[in-house]
């Protein structure tokens, strides 16, 4: 059986149905944040379990800390109290270096507006993780092309973020965030930018990384995207209620 | 007794002449009024006992301030006859009345003269202040040195600051504000800082005149200035940098003003 | 990938680096001009002083050389007293003196030389031959355009002025023997060189046994400040100037120009700093949610401000290299300037291009210029990234 290429995990791309073994672990997470004088309570005592190859939507209100969770996950926020472990591995205490290094080699992340580099090319922009990685030149830019293939944009290489429609920015930004082989792969609004056939399409490809093994958690409120996730969890006022 | 000093005193003083000599000598050596030195042509060599009879400060001559030498003043006909110069001088000074006389002084001189010449005092004066018309146009020079990359600092960090700002400007074009108000904003902005900052730099560069003086004076042990802030040099100062800040401003807000509202958004 | 970023950075705002960079150019021309003028002075009087090898000159006291009219009397026996010291190898006694020359109507003046052309070290031998005999004289170039003379022209040449018969006195027939460069002359003054007997007695009794100047060379592996010592104490009327002594005069008398030189060295290396830390923040200011991305995607802190310190180098190097052009245009511009200076020798640059003036002045802008961008980058990397990342999407 061939080997995925987008998997980060030991297991095949044939398991496409979420394991037993717990990936995501949040326990108690709480996080405040300072809005002037007033204290804003984002993030109130949340518990959340996210499995191997999991696909888990987390809808809610705006401002219901959705995003927050995210960034906690993501090991790119520190939770004022709580812990989040990523297979087995705390990352809520971790110092600056190492949790760069960690989100650098376990965590992919796509963003709303993309944000890709835009003096880089497509290929360059899929490469810049594996470039800090430390992986050669050769197999990285080999990766890339086998990357940008598989989001479809493998004529696009070398166009810049300005020449590429958002869609197809989108799909380096995936691309992007599989370089390194994550362990989860993260998404922050990543139709919020795209028209809805756009959408469709994006919405598809997540489908499709699942389907060949990659674990994915996307912050959405996007309902067909929601819909396309195996698991929903609703969020209101900084507290799981459903999920 | 009083009677005796006095004759003693002018016993003294009619054997040996007379010699005055600068204060700088004076500090040097601790020589006062009245003390007796020996001058001589050669070092070491035969020379007059004089006594030391006055003390001359210095002149405030710019082409002696770099030289340490000392200055003394002796009768002429004792210098000749110490140095071996015969019956000769190094120059004559003629005082003349009037422009007229001047001219006709200088013309009779000139006609009789053999192995010498005659100069107005201040053809003279040019002549020996060349050293300082070097230095004045090296200064000069510096000086349009300094300018010209002060223009090019200005018009960068006026192009900076202008594209910081391109989105706040963006979002003013798209709610109807001219390019023109635009434009004047930049321009006033710019036209405000170069004054703010020649205030500044004429407040700096009187303390470096007054340090610079306090500096050379004190090397040198004299009384010259080395530096003046005059109204005129800070009249073309403040001038200059106004002009420079106002161009500054005026090529960045043309740049700005330029670019369509959507284009400073980055779309 | 870090220089492929710093670059494209760099070319994506091209009139704002093209800018920066003239402007660093600016700022580092004049820190190479700087650089130039306060060793150039200094190391090209002294390579002036030792063009010949005489590493001791003898002035009457308390003077510098030619500095007064004085002399040294008794040429001859300070002569036969340098010879008992064997570590004196060559004396060559100078005397200067003016001269006039009849040309027509006109009577030219001139600074000569007596010397003895077979030690001299006053004059480099440009065509023809040195004036060996007591009738003959070389020139230089000023005094042949001033007077006309050729080669293997007879010239009169007078010393002194008879006010009273009205002639001039001490009158002798010269032949012109060769074209000498002096390298002690200032520019666009005639000069000849005779033999220091003839001059000596031109001069008149008292000046028979005079000389100006001695300049003395040293054998080889004896210890120049030795040697001064002995004569100053052999021979105590006169003063004793190692090449030691000669500089510090120097760099008393030019202290000025070398304070200007670290002044406004420091300022244009200032100035060129502030300029590209001021570049840098902007451009990191804007780059702002591009730095949180990359911190998220999981790139160090430090090769964020790698890559921002290279953008700041490589517009500090492109900066200096243009002004390396530029401050040799500069410099000469100005050297020709102070090189009028009244009675300076032709040969005294006041600029003197020195290989490691260029790697001080590049090296000075190579750490301003990664300095410059140390602390922008620093704080930009450092900014929390989550919040980071919400204010950019709001913004």
């Amino acid at each position: 059986m061939t080997r995925p290429i987008v998997l980060g995990s030991a297991s095949s791309g044939a398991e496409s149905a979420p394991s037993d073994s717990g990936l995501v672990t949040a326990r108690d997470l709480a996080r405040d944040y300072l809005m002037g004088k007033e204290r804003v309570h984002a993030l109130r005592g949340v518990n959340l379990d996210i499995a191997t190859n999991d696909f888990v939507a987390i809808v809610g209100p705006s401002g219901c800390g959705k995003s927050t969770l995210l960034n906690l996950i993501g090991a790119i926020d520190r939770p004022t109290t709580g812990s989040v472990a990523i297979s087995g591995r705390n990352v809520a205490g971790l110092p600056d270096r190492e949790a760069t290094r960690f989100r650098l080699l376990n965590i992919g992340f796509v963003f709303q507006r993309f944000y890709l580099m835009p003096t880089l090319s497509a290929l360059e922009n899929v490469e810049l993780p594996m470039a800090e990685a430390g992986i050669d030149r050769a197999e990285r830019t080999s990766r890339a092309r086998e990357l940008l293939s598989y989001v479809g944009l493998g004529p696009r290489e070398r166009h810049r973020p300005t020449e590429l429609s958002g869609g197809e920015q989108q799909r380096v930004a995936i691309a992007r965030a599989l370089a390194n082989r994550p362990l989860l792969l993260l998404a922050d609004e990543p139709t919020g930018e795209l028209d809805a056939h756009t959408g469709a399409e994006i919405i598809e490809l997540f489908g499709k990384l699942n389907v060949d093994g990659t674990t994915i958690i996307v912050v959405t409120h996007d309902e067909e995207l929601a819909q396309s996730a195996r698991r929903r969890v609703h969020m209101r006022d900084g507290r799981i209620v459903d999920g | 007794m009083v009677a005796q000093s006095f004759a003693l005193a002018f016993l003294l003083f009619a054997q040996h002449r007379t010699i005055a000599i600068d204060d700088k000598l004076a500090a040097d050596l601790r020589i006062r009024i009245g003390d007796r030195v020996v001058v001589s042509a050669r070092p070491g060599g035969a020379g007059d006992t004089v006594i030391v009879s006055g003390i001359l400060a210095r002149v405030a001559d710019p082409s002696e301030v770099a030289y340490s030498q000392y200055r003394i003043r002796m009768h002429l006909d004792q210098l000749q006859h110490i140095d071996g110069y015969d019956d000769r001088v190094a120059r004559f000074a003629v005082a003349t009345r009037g422009e007229d006389g001047t001219e006709r002084t200088l013309s009779s001189i000139n006609a009789a003269a053999f192995g010498f010449e005659a100069h107005r005092s201040r053809d003279i004066a040019v002549e020996t202040s060349r050293t300082f018309q070097v230095v004045s146009r090296f200064h000069r020079a510096i000086g349009v040195i300094t300018i010209v990359a002060s223009a090019i600092f200005l018009l960068c960090i006026m192009l900076l600051k202008v594209e910081e700002r391109r989105r706040d400007v963006a979002a003013l074009r798209m709610i109807g504000i001219s390019r023109t108000t635009v434009a004047k904003s930049v321009v006033t902005e710019a036209a405000a800082l170069a004054l703010l900052g020649s205030a500044l730099g004429v407040g700096l560069g009187w303390l470096m005149s007054l340090t610079i003086n306090w500096h050379y004076r004190g090397v040198y042990r004299t009384s010259l200035y080395f530096s003046i802030v005059t109204p005129s040099i800070i009249a073309f100062a403040v001038a200059l940098s106004i002009v420079l800040g106002i161009g500054a401003g005026v090529l960045a807000s043309m740049r700005l003003v330029r670019t369509p509202p959507l284009a400073l958004f980055g779309r | 990938m870090r220089f492929a970023l710093a670059r494209a950075a760099l070319v994506r705002h091209r009139p704002r680096t093209i800018l920066a960079t003239l402007g660093v150019a600016v700022a580092a021309a004049m820190l190479l001009d700087m650089v130039m003028m306060s060793t150039g002075m200094r190391e090209s009087f002294r390579e002036l002083l030792l063009s010949r090898g005489f590493q001791i000159r003898l002035a009457p006291k308390g003077t510098l050389p030619f500095d007064t009219d004085a002399t040294i009397d008794s040429v001859s026996s300070v002569i036969a007293a340098l010879r008992e010291n064997p570590d004196l190898t060559t004396i060559s006694p100078v005397l200067g003196a003016s001269i006039n020359v009849r040309v027509g109507n006109r009577a030219i003046t001139s600074a000569s030389l007596g010397v003895n052309p077979r030690v001299q070290g006053d004059y480099e031998l440009l065509t023809g031959r040195d004036p060996l005999a007591s009738n003959e004289i070389a020139v230089n170039e000023d005094f042949q355009r001033a007077t006309r003379a050729r080669f293997g022209d007879t010239i009169e040449v007078s010393i002194g002025y008879d006010p009273q018969t009205r002639s001039v006195t001490q009158t002798r027939k010269f032949v012109v023997t060769g074209r000498v460069r002096f390298l002690y002359g200032a520019a666009n003054q005639p000069a000849t060189a005779m033999q220091l007997a003839t001059l000596q007695q031109m001069s008149g009794l008292a000046r028979s046994d005079d000389a100006s100047l001695f300049m003395i060379r040293v054998r080889d592996g004896a210890n120049v400040e030795s040697a001064r010592a002995w004569i100053e104490r052999r021979i105590p009327t006169v003063g004793v100037i190692s090449i030691e002594t000669a500089m510090a005069q120097v760099d008393e008398r030019l202290s000025y120009f070398r304070q200007l030189a670290l002044i406004l060295g420091s300022v244009s290396l200032f100035v060129g700093f502030l300029l590209v830390t001021t570049l840098m923040t902007v451009s990191v200011n804007e780059r702002i949610g591009e730095i949180a991305v990359m911190r998220a995607i999981g790139v160090a802190r430090w090769h964020v401000v790698q890559q921002i310190v290279l953008e700041g180098i490589a517009i500090s190097l492109a900066g200096a290299i243009a002004g390396l052009g530029l401050g040799l245009v500069t410099a000469k511009y100005l050297n020709a300037i102070l090189s009028s200076f009244p009675g300076l020798p032709m040969a005294i640059d006041f600029f003197l291009f020195q290989p490691r003036a260029v790697w001080t002045a590049l090296g000075l802008l190579a750490v301003s210029g990664m300095a410059a961008g140390v602390y922008p980058a620093w704080r930009a990397a450092s900014l929390p990234v989550a919040t980071t990342l919400r204010q950019e999407a709001i913004a």
